[in-house]
């Protein structure tokens, strides 16, 4: 076997990585045609990129997400994670309503700071399915008072999903809240524009403009029970 | 002013489009720097959310998704400065939480090599994961980490290396010294 001493690896990491020009590159191949050694470092270096992308071709997703996500998942995969998501959101909604008097009723968190010091956890997932301006008022001024409520040494995180109706909330065109919503942003207060809805309303020739805080990507359900299955607090607006 | 608004539209759909065809994406990326599914996903969202603040910065849509991990990469580094600063100093290095018993159900050669590249210093994982798993050119990693093109190619040389020797088994020789260099590279 000829050992191949000329060759170095960086030389190697840009011919596996299409990085050198067509000239080096036909050197190089002429070369590894002499040399074994030189072949068996083409092929390790390869190999060890192979095993990399292999490696992270499946991801975990994260834990609080439903088995069987969106990404590589069949429709019926889907339809059963949607109906699991939809009992467990339903279940859980019950058992904060019936052991969480305090954070069970948007009306009664709003101004009632001392009890919200006193929940359970620290953070909140406001879901909001109304077009009401009341009701999203309603839920902007929860978010304010569930943030300016909390122990300052255990800061507290909140997050805003609007769906069907609700999704006016975040609608640039719609919304009478843009500059509460922007306020809210700046204090950390996370907004997402579920994306069935915005498909729904763009199959009906609706343009749906968000506001720059809003972010798609998730549909409400998604997001509930992701934020649920981490522990955190729901609120039905 | 109609064709301007409906310009901007179609920009801000493409926008949107962009940042759902490219979370999968962005997750696998912070998954591979952070072996924490949950930081991941955050990082991811933080990552989504500062695009959307500052979608008006990117000019040219063919480098979007530069742009992206460039944000991606950015979060992360916020996210160890922060808290290096609330941990007085200390030196986070962030490890895989997953639990034996999820080892023992994943195949062992993925297991193994995902503790390998997690083994490695931040800066090579970041470079090697960039080029092998995003395939994005050396000059694209420079960009996205904001460093010259001759550290991308050295911090890889160095994370290839280490990889190999855990995983190939095959350490280079003493006596193996190249004496030749890249002339050029694309």
């Amino acid at each position: 076997m000829n050992k191949d001493i000329n060759t170095s690896e960086e030389q190697l990491n840009a011919f596996v990585d299409g990085e050198l020009e067509a000239e080096e590159r036909n050197g190089l191949f002429a070369e590894a045609e002499k040399s074994a050694d030189l072949d068996q470092r083409i092929c390790q270096h390869r190999k060890l990129k192979e095993l990399i992308k292999h490696a992270y071709r499946d991801v975990p997703e994260p834990k609080r997400r439903l088995p069987g996500g969106r990404t590589r998942n069949s429709m019926l995969n889907l339809a059963i994670a949607a109906s699991l998501a939809l009992v467990l959101g339903l279940t859980a909604g019950m058992f904060l309503r019936g052991f969480l008097p305090s954070v069970s009723s948007p009306e009664e968190l709003a101004g009632s700071g001392s009890q919200l010091a006193a929940a359970v956890t620290e953070n909140y997932i406001l879901h909001v399915a109304s077009g009401q301006p009341e009701q999203m008022k309603l839920a902007l001024q929860t978010a304010n008072d569930l943030l300016s409520s909390a122990d300052p040494d255990r800061p507290r995180r909140v997050e805003v999903v609007a769906n069907e109706q609700g999704i006016n909330l975040l609608r640039t065109d719609v919304t009478p809240y843009s500059e509460e919503i922007s306020a809210l942003a700046a204090k950390n207060v996370v907004f997402y524009a579920c994306t069935k809805t915005i498909q729904r309303l763009e199959m009906r020739g609706i343009e749906v403009q968000l506001v720059p805080e809003a972010i798609p990507g998730y549909t409400a359900l998604d997001r509930v029970v992701i934020r649920m299955k981490d522990g955190w607090q729901y609120i039905k607006i | 002013m109609a064709y301007k608004q409906l310009f901007g539209i179609s920009q801000r759909r493409t926008f949107r489009r962009l940042l759902s065809n490219n979370r999968e994406r962005l997750y696998r990326m912070a998954y591979a720097w952070t072996s924490d599914p949950h930081l991941a996903d955050d990082l991811v969202q933080q990552t989504l959310l500062k695009a959307l603040k500052n979608q008006k910065q990117l000019r040219d849509f063919s480098t979007a998704e530069g742009w992206l991990f460039r944000i991606l990469s950015n979060c992360l580094t916020d996210y160890r400065r922060a808290r290096r600063e609330f941990l007085s100093g200390e030196n986070i290095e962030i490890v895989d939480k997953t639990t034996p018993e999820h080892h023992l159900k994943h195949d062992q050669m993925i297991q193994k090599v995902r503790q390998a590249v997690q083994r490695l210093p931040l800066n090579h994982r970041q470079v090697v994961t960039l080029v092998d798993l995003e395939e994005f050119s050396y000059a694209s990693v420079a960009q996205i980490l904001d460093i010259p093109v001759g550290t991308v190619m050295s911090r890889l040389c160095r994370g290839r290396r280490a990889l190999r020797e855990q995983l190939l088994e095959m350490k280079p020789s003493e006596n193996q010294r190249p004496v030749t260099s890249i002339k050029r590279i694309k």
